[in-house]
């Protein structure tokens, strides 16, 4: 996958809304490859709507959508399973881990769907990213912020042409927030990933190749 | 770890329950079934060359009529108005013999003899495997069945007075019966050898192509009416055959009906007791699919996490899918057992009654159970690959 294009594109709940200034809604938006993306909101502008939009589980918004100039909406339960697998990396605001799995077994759940990553390279990002003692520990006893670097290590366990998080550092520091945008480099320049990152306030610390409001 | 995540809510009552429940519909359809099977041939077993759904007919013996001299026969008409009723499969007369005939049987120096009657019926209305019931002119044995009640008053009555042996019916069946016929002016002696006994017919039976050259022979062949009627029916509860016969004075012995009815009886008993079966299976069936949608409700947002995390809607389907389909295969496999077991229990109960079973196999009351399992187990699949499918 190349490119993630949206044109038009309106949450239905806008819809009648005269006075959106968006650089994202009723406009043409493209997201490229190996380039990076923030995308600045404000609270209740849509920005976790349009997570929801292009990774598939919302369907409420008008205009058009697409991966490589396919429409999304054509895109059968099959198909969205493979882009989940293997064209986009999603990290959720709310996460979505397993509570009664330990770190260790929700990020493998994920990385059993590849196997792309090796044992060894993720026990190096636990370490990285100061977590390295959660291994065993269930997921429901740790801190969000360091839920949030599980959720972020479970991201990079599959082969993606896109990295897509929402709000990933709202409850870290700035310095787990350099480690994360430095590992995020990285994988640009050696896979060629996209990386979009939206936020509220605090920034994932990264250059960005554009900056959008939404 | 799929499943470690996927099994928490399973609710081990809720699985006990749809298991005991489906163990009760399974076990009491195919008992039903076998014991069917088992029981069955008891009502046709003892006159298994007679064809099972028949009734014997008669024209009522008047005193009156017997002071006319009205004949008591059936005429070509009132047969073929009896072949054209609805319930009639076939008819056939019986014939009867028309020249003396008297039968005797050498014992240990002793001759024991007594006139006789021979009769036939067509071919068709007895069951005795083709070769033992055959004749053909020149024939030096002639096959004959006899009613069952000649044996029993011979062991029970005649040897005990004389304190000869009793004989068995399978000794019987190796003594041969000296026949003396005479009639047309000729005298012959020829053998006569038992293949079967007969509860249900009150006569001496003999081949019809020995009967027809009989009669030739030594009768003079005359025209003659029957005065029994041999009617194959396709039901013999049928309650228009009672009335038919009422309309027109016919009579029938009322017990030959009785092994007839009893296996309609025990048909609709088994089929009560099947209906009763498959209900609780499927009421089982119904508390299994709920358990499994309230599991699956409970685990709502793990299976939409799994399924955003790239797992597709199949392969977390699959841990329900086998959990059901294990389930099904655990009560098929103990609904097998356990009808073994009873059927080991009923048979030593009824073994004075029930002889034989080791010829009935208990293949076809398992292929219903397969048949049961694989239509349960398919539904199962389906639904739960739909609802989980219906998540996202």
């Amino acid at each position: 996958m190349e490119r993630i294009e949206l044109e038009n594109v309106l949450p239905s709940v806008f819809a009648g809304r005269e006075n959106i200034v968006s650089d994202v809604w009723r406009k043409k938006l493209s997201f490229a490859k190996g380039k990076s993306y923030l995308i600045e909101a404000a609270s209740g502008t849509g920005k976790s709507s349009l997570c929801s939009f292009i990774y598939g589980y919302r369907k409420d918004y008008e205009g058009i959508i697409s991966f490589d100039s396919t429409d999304i909406r054509n895109l059968s339960g099959d198909d969205w399973t493979g882009v989940r697998q293997r064209n986009i990396g999603m990290m959720f605001q709310e996460l979505r881990l397993f509570p009664e799995l330990t770190a260790a077994e929700n990020v493998t759940l994920k990385n059993n769907l590849t196997y792309f990553r090796a044992e060894k390279q993720i026990k190096e990002w636990f370490s990285m990213l100061g977590i390295e003692d959660k291994w065993n520990e269930p997921v429901g006893q740790m801190s969000f912020g360091q839920q949030q670097r599980v959720a972020f290590i479970r991201m990079l366990c599959q082969p993606s042409d896109f990295l897509f998080m929402d709000e990933p550092v709202s409850h870290l520091d700035d310095a787990n927030s350099k480690i994360m945008g430095d590992i995020l480099s990285a994988e640009m320049r050696e896979r060629g990933v996209g990386i979009i990152v939206t936020s509220i306030g605090r920034r994932l610390n990264m250059d960005y190749d554009v900056e959008i409001k939404l | 770890m799929l499943w470690k995540l996927l099994r928490q809510h399973i609710s081990v009552a809720q699985l006990a329950g749809f298991f005991i429940a489906n163990l009760c519909g399974m076990v009491i359809v195919m008992l039903g079934i076998q014991f069917y099977n088992d029981v069955s041939p008891v009502f046709t077993q003892e006159d298994s060359f007679i064809k099972k759904d028949y009734i014997v007919v008669t024209k009522k013996v008047s005193t009156l009529g017997s002071i006319a001299g009205k004949s008591g026969t059936f005429s070509d008409y009132e047969v073929d108005d009896l072949k054209s009723q609805p319930f009639t499969v076939g008819v056939g007369a019986f014939q009867p013999s028309q020249f003396k005939v008297s039968a005797g049987i050498s014992f240990g120096g002793m001759d024991i003899s007594t006139a006789m009657f021979l009769e036939s019926v067509p071919d068709g209305f007895v069951d005795v495997k083709a070769d033992a019931w055959r004749y053909t002119d020149g024939q030096s044995e002639i096959p004959i069945i006899i009613p069952r009640n000649y044996l029993n008053l011979y062991n029970f009555g005649f040897a005990r007075s004389r304190n000869l042996p009793q004989l068995s019916e399978g000794m019987v069946g190796l003594v041969s019966l000296n026949l003396y016929i005479a009639g047309n002016g000729k005298r012959d002696m020829k053998k006569g050898r038992i293949v079967g006994f007969s509860n249900r017919l009150n006569t001496i039976l003999v081949p019809e192509s020995f009967m027809n050259s009989a009669n030739a022979t030594y009768g003079g062949n005359r025209e003659w009416e029957p005065s029994r009627l041999i009617i194959e029916v396709d039901n013999p509860a049928d309650e228009r055959i009672a009335r038919y016969f009422n309309d027109n004075g016919y009579e029938t012995e009322d017990s030959k009906l009785d092994a007839g009815k009893m296996t309609w009886f025990l048909k609709v008993a088994v089929g009560v007791v099947m209906a009763v079966g498959l209900v609780i299976s499927l009421l089982s069936f119904y508390i299994l699919l709920l358990s499994i949608y309230l599991l699956l409700q409970k685990n709502t947002d793990k299976l939409e996490n799994l399924i955003l995390i790239g797992y597709g809607t199949s392969r977390v389907a699959m841990p329900y899918q086998i959990l059901t389909v294990a389930i099904n295969l655990a009560v098929l496999v103990l609904s097998v057992i356990i009808m073994v077991i009873v059927r080991g229990v009923y048979t030593d109960a009824l073994s004075g009654i029930i002889t034989g079973t080791d010829d009935v196999s208990i293949v076809q009351s398992c292929i219903f159970g397969v048949i049961l399992f694989v239509l349960v187990s398919v539904y199962n699949i389906i639904a739960i690959r739909k609802k989980i499918g219906s998540i996202l």
